[in-house]
């Protein structure tokens, strides 16, 4: 090992994984996180290189595209942190293996990691918020309604409990196996993870669904036998309901759209009626 | 007024630094930024119920109608961070405003309809304002090579941050803006038709926005995943035992 070239230390990993929170602040069209790479990697940079000309060279290498799932740059970062390190050291790395291995990393793990915390953590977070608020008993109706504290709160625990894990064991996951990303990748079990979690939202919604319509029914003081009333009452909602599962089929990702219609159709026939 | 202003400002800076800069803790949410949004104004004490409540409604519908389950490239623009804060905003701010006119009916339904509109259409402009300020990043790449070049990585790390502060303003700046218009909206048009504004068609107007939350929720959820139906017949099966069980007989 060259003597000159200090190794780094466990506090500029940390560092790394703190700076990898801004990942996206300097995001745009051409490079995507590239700058927000950049930006994250120079703890690294200022304690391999000793002066600025050096530091200036191995910014430019990674000022260029790049684009990975947020939550899991860290793997990366750290991959990317132990690759310098060894340029730095004079070892068997060079700017064009670093980019490659980066591109190698990082396409998997945003390819995995958008259907796994976009697609499905993050609404699953949501939906089980929501589900507090049907399931948390109102403690006195006449006080302060706690809901507002339990839901969000819900919310936050789902999903930092599954995505956290990934951000602060990343880079220093990253860094020591530098050596094989295939099998870093593979340990991760990032499709397995997917799969138990859509279960839990499918399983989350049915709870929800029936949930709300035993609050909607008991709000309402519907009786078994009052069927003709239960119909009026749950016609709007299961209309709605019915209606945006065609229109959401149609138009996907058009949830502002659809919303604002109905309801003007709502109000447009409740004016004629 | 201007502490609510600045608590607005505050809260929707930070949100926006949550979904666009990367931190992406979930604080960036509707349900959140809605309830976080009622926690902060205080429109006084004889609203204290409300300002709870309203908030809560508010936050799940926009939850469940702004959850997109599709893959980023796919989603359109949309600035759900502050939509909550939005709609929160203006349903307080408006209740308290328009009390006299428009008293809280129906358990503050009425308001609670009134916010979500507010944040689904406060959520279109916001997301196209959050696409601009993002295309400025490109203006400045030219400054950030020629930083890389000269070695100047503090000068890097300055313009850098720069980046994060104008998140948090523009968080901060559609926050208070769409406020403003939706205040201003809802003070013009909503005095105008208040004969029109009865206790049924607030109901009927909150049902189906429940129900079409519902839809997207069932999109986002039991559609296109493997065995979803059958994952969520489980968990309505799960939710009547328990309440038949706890309920004692009945749901």
């Amino acid at each position: 090992m060259n003597e000159r070239t200090p190794a780094l230390r466990s506090s500029d990993l940390a560092r790394v994984t703190s700076r990898s929170f801004y990942l996206q602040a300097f995001f745009t069209a051409e490079r995507q996180q590239g700058p927000g790479f950049a930006f994250a990697l120079l703890p690294v940079l200022r304690r391999l290189y000793p002066d600025d000309e050096a530091r200036g060279k191995a910014l430019q290498r990674h000022l260029g595209f790049f684009s990975t799932h947020p939550v899991l740059s860290g793997y990366v970062l750290g991959l990317v942190a132990r690759l310098e390190e060894r340029l730095a050291q004079g070892e068997d790395a060079d700017d064009g293996r670093i980019e490659q291995m980066k591109r190698a990393m990082a396409s998997p793990l945003a390819a995995m990691g958008d259907p796994l915390f976009w697609v499905t953590l993050r609404p699953l977070a949501g939906l089980v918020g929501v589900l507090g608020m049907v399931l948390t008993p109102l403690a006195d109706p006449a006080g302060p309604d706690w809901r507002v504290l339990v839901c969000p709160l819900l919310s936050l625990l789902t999903y930092n409990a599954v995505a956290l894990p990934f951000r602060f064991a990343g880079v220093s996951r990253g860094y020591a196996s530098g050596e094989e990303p295939g099998k870093l990748l593979r340990s991760l079990r990032l499709t397995d993870l997917k799969s138990v979690l859509e279960r839990a939202g499918a399983f989350a919604f049915g709870a929800l669904a029936v949930s709300t319509v035993a609050v909607l029914a008991s709000s309402a003081g519907l009786s078994a036998r009052d069927l003709g009333h239960a119909a009026l009452v749950f016609a709007p909602f299961a209309l709605g309901a019915a209606g945006a599962v065609v229109a959401f089929r149609l138009w996907p990702g058009r949830g502002v759209e659809v919303s604002l219609l109905s309801l003007l159709l709502a109000l447009i026939l409740s004016a004629r009626a | 007024m201007l502490v609510d202003v600045a608590r607005v400002a505050l809260l929707g800076g930070i949100l926006a630094v949550d979904r666009t800069a990367g931190w992406n803790l979930m604080l960036g949410q509707p349900l959140i930024g809605a309830c976080l949004a009622g926690a902060f104004l205080n429109p006084g004490p004889q609203w204290e119920l409300w300002a709870l409540r309203i908030p809560l409604g508010i936050g799940v519908l926009l939850q469940l109608l702004l959850t997109d389950a599709s893959l980023p490239a796919a989603q359109r623009p949309r600035d759900v961070a502050t939509a909550g804060v939005i709609g929160t905003s203006v349903a307080l701010l408006g209740m308290q405003q328009l009390h006299p006119t428009l008293p809280v009916s129906t358990g503050g339904l009425l308001w609670v309809v009134v916010g979500t509109v507010a944040g689904l259409v406060a959520s279109v402009p916001g997301g196209w304002y959050e696409v601009a300020t993002r295309a400025r990043n490109e203006s400045r790449l030219k400054r950030v090579d020629e930083c890389a070049r000269q070695g100047r990585l503090a000068s890097f790390e300055v313009l850098y941050w720069g980046s994060v502060v104008r998140a948090i303003l523009r968080g901060a700046i559609w926050s208070v803006a769409g406020t403003a218009l939706g205040v201003a909206c809802a003070t013009a048009v909503l005095p105008r038709i208040a004969s029109a504004v009865t206790g049924p068609r607030i109901g009927l107007a909150f049902a189906v926005l429940l129900g079409v939350a519902f839809g997207s929720a069932f999109h986002a959820h039991v559609r296109g995943r493997a065995n979803g139906l059958r994952w969520a017949a489980a968990g309505a099966a799960t939710a009547l035992v328990l309440m038949l069980r706890l309920g004692g007989g009945a749901p």
